[in-house]
């Protein structure tokens, strides 16, 4: 077997910064914008660049993860022989051990991508909301002459030090790198994408796992070598809406960027459909007594209050007297009669009893986001 | 009832006052319900009551069976021990042939009932509204050790009776004679779902070979002495759709949250096709009560008691009311519809009205512009 690229989706982390959103389940398994989860995103953006192996790494709470990815023909991604890989930490002849790093995840399954002998690894984040053409990316990498390309994108100069930033040359070579500083060089933030020549990486990798004071991780480890070594790296810059959902205030401001007008993401485009692994359920319902609006709804919600500027995913129930504004509902939640909430995260599931209320102006901190998770 | 075999029946409808909506689809294709096509309700019914193996018998419009139904992965019939297959029809049945179920569609398809390895074969018309378990009449079977089973409602007005037909004289549960309409002395209506033991199935096949008869109705009728015909009652929801008035009075009926719930709020989904389409969106003009919608639509009009199928976009200032919107229509700004029937793809310009009335509803074809 042989393919020109091989994606390695990081999916392992657990996101506990996302609070109770990922008690149960990985952060990609998180749901996003209704009917996504945040690993439809990469994938849906594989399978419009044409990759068509993909490996997910995953190591906390997975199962939800594993069956919604399934044989990833949601995405595309059911080519014989190829495909879509779901690889959790294993047990080999010397023994096996957690994915203790972000390299060392890589690492570990150096012969799974050894299987398909590519020329280049794209390693993919799962937490990550954007819409990207991958195959641009692997060009620009093989325009440059590059052994590793990092896409970036240019951040606001006040945010620059909440990132992992680079400098670049006239021709984007990166001479430096700066780890979220307090005085920034540069406003160009890493985006946790990466192509490597995989014969280069493969070299690197296993020089990593035999270094004992290394913490295996890409950004720490691994770059700072391969810059040390003079190595050519370049910058790819990325120029269109990206978000790191990782807090749940970044989770919020994704999801209300799907309702604002003004922001350039629209899942709704036709040639850059996201895809999702869904089955089929009910027509939503929207009885005589409902309000409806600037707002998106999945199908099976059975809908008797009101809803405005919100998000449902599927299946939700909303009974009559409540009223939801500025709120996530996740599949399945059940808003009981008379609720009223602002500002609401309601996890899958959920009940929210009767008369529950969490209004934005009798709140001591007005935007702060609640997250009802029972 | 992993053992059975279930068949769709086919159901073509020109002859009905639905022809405007059926020029390249079939009844059992027709949209319904915002997001379904007629056939799902009874591939539906018949998956969800363990069947694993299904013929669809077709009509001379195979394009949109195929195109609705593909693989028949959505329905679950594609995988190692389920299979879905298209069967060729004899003839393009109308909603007023005598023959209710025609056994030229049986002789034809011979070779699948033979290699069947079946027990039982249920069968259901495309063209019916109902959520349904096969397994409630199919002990029936164990019971009375019957060789035919069949399904009857005794509300008359749940459909319209056609001249086709068919009333059952019971004696107790078992069927003691058969009547088409015109003859009718009883109040048991058979409503096109029967279950059939595969071997009698078969004898039948033989029957109608040998006589050249192919009404399956007249050949019970005539053997009712050999053959143990039993009837089994419906209870709760159904509809057949056969005209105009009942497509769209089924379509509203989905807006009664009673009926939505019992249709589709059971464990028994109702699989239909799914679309990678993103959540429909509100807008900020959006005014919505009383309505079905399907997914990935656009609404920022005023909608009101209407059942609006995928991927419908509606501008501001545009009010749309008693109306069935299929997949993919485009309304502009400023308009007003009242009593519409589009076909999808239609789209409306600017400042269009369009008001029908109940009993005559304004139809839109497939792509048409106004």
């Amino acid at each position: 077997m042989k393919t020109e690229t091989v994606a390695m989706l990081l999916a392992g982390g657990q996101g506990s910064r996302l609070g109770s959103l990922t008690f149960n389940n990985a952060k990609p398994a998180v749901l996003f914008g209704g009917k996504y989860r945040i690993i439809d995103f990469p994938l849906s953006n594989a399978m419009n660049s044409e990759i068509d192996t993909v490996g997910v790494l995953t190591q906390y709470r997975p199962y939800l993860l594993n069956t919604y990815i399934s044989d990833g023909v949601a995405w595309g991604l059911d080519k014989p022989g190829y495909g879509v890989s779901i690889l959790p930490p294993y047990e080999g002849r010397k023994g096996g051990r957690w994915y203790e790093g972000t390299a060392d995840a890589i690492a570990q399954n150096i012969d799974f991508i050894d299987q398909y002998d590519p020329e280049y690894v794209l390693i993919l984040s799962g937490d990550h909301i954007y819409q990207m053409d991958y195959s641009k990316l692997i060009d620009y990498h093989k325009k440059k002459k590059a052994q590793l390309t990092i896409a970036v994108m240019e951040v606001p100069w006040d945010d620059a030090s909440r990132f992992g930033l680079v400098e670049v040359n006239d021709e984007n070579r990166i001479i430096a790198f700066q780890e979220k500083p307090e005085h920034p060089k540069s406003n160009l933030a890493s985006m946790g994408i990466y192509v490597f020549n995989w014969k280069e990486l493969r070299k690197e990798l296993v020089d990593d796992m035999e270094a004992e004071d290394s913490a295996h991780d890409f950004g720490m480890n691994i770059i700072p070598t391969m810059h040390a070594k003079d190595m050519r790296i370049f910058a790819y810059i990325f120029n269109d809406y990206w978000r790191d959902v990782g807090t749940v205030q970044s989770y919020f401001d994704a999801n209300m960027d799907l309702l604002d007008d003004d922001v350039d993401f629209n899942i709704k485009d036709k040639n850059n459909p996201f895809f999702s692994n869904n089955f089929s359920r009910s027509p939503q319902f929207i009885s005589d007594d409902a309000k409806v609006k600037d707002s998106l709804i999945c199908d099976g919600c059975v809908i008797f209050g009101e809803v405005e500027h919100s998000i449902l995913s599927q299946d939700i129930f909303v009974d009559k007297h409540v009223v939801l504004k500025n709120c996530i509902v996740h599949t399945g939640a059940e808003i009981e009669d008379g609720a009223i909430l602002e500002n609401c995260i309601v996890g899958s599931y959920a009940k929210v009893a009767k008369d529950t209320r969490y209004i934005a102006s009798e709140s001591d901190n007005p935007d702060e986001i609640h997250v009802l998770n029972e | 009832m992993r053992d059975a075999l279930g068949i769709v029946l086919p159901q073509v409808g020109d002859d009905s006052d639905l022809h405007e909506l059926l020029g390249h689809r079939t009844i059992g294709t027709l949209p319904f319900g915002s997001r379904y096509r007629l056939i799902d309700f009874s591939l539906s019914n018949l998956v969800n009551s363990g069947i694993t193996k299904v013929g669809i018998i077709g009509s001379h419009k195979y394009s949109s069976i195929i195109d609705h139904l593909g693989t028949g992965k959505e329905w679950l019939l594609s995988r190692k021990t389920n299979d879905l297959a298209i069967l060729t029809g004899s003839v393009n049945r109308r909603i007023h042939d005598r023959n209710k179920i025609n056994m030229l569609d049986f002789i034809l398809n011979k070779g699948y009932f033979e290699q069947s390895n079946a027990d039982t074969v249920v069968m259901a018309a495309s063209n019916l509204v109902t959520t349904y378990d096969f397994n409630k009449p199919n002990e029936v079977f164990e019971k009375n050790k019957a060789d035919v089973v069949l399904i009857y409602r005794i509300d008359n007005e749940t459909f319209h009776t056609l001249p086709n037909d068919v009333f059952l004289t019971l004696d107790g549960r078992r069927v003691s004679d058969l009547s088409y309409a015109e003859n009718n002395k009883t109040d048991y209506k058979f409503v096109d779902m029967i279950l059939i033991k595969r071997d009698v199935l078969l004898k039948i096949i033989d029957i109608a070979e040998r006589n050249e008869t192919y009404d399956l109705m007249e050949i019970l009728k005539d053997n009712l002495d050999t053959l143990k015909v039993y009837a089994y009652k419906h209870e709760g929801y159904i509809n057949r759709i056969t005209d105009l008035e009942k497509y769209y009075k089924a379509n509203m009926d989905l807006l009664h949250y009673d009926v939505l719930s019992e249709l589709f709020f059971t464990d028994q989904p109702v699989y239909t096709k799914t679309k990678d389409n993103h959540p429909t969106q509100y807008g900020k003009n959006a005014c919505i009560e009383d309505c079905i919608v399907g997914s990935g639509g656009y609404i920022d009009g005023k909608i009101e008691h209407s059942v609006v199928f995928r991927e419908n976009e509606l501008d501001e200032g545009s009010e749309v009311k008693n109306s069935i919107l299929m997949q993919k229509c485009k309304i502009g700004k400023n308009c007003k519809l009242n009593y519409v029937i589009f076909d999808k793809e239609v789209t409306v310009r600017d400042n269009t009205e369009l008001i029908g009335t109940e009993d005559n509803p304004i139809i839109m074809k497939k792509g048409e512009t106004i």
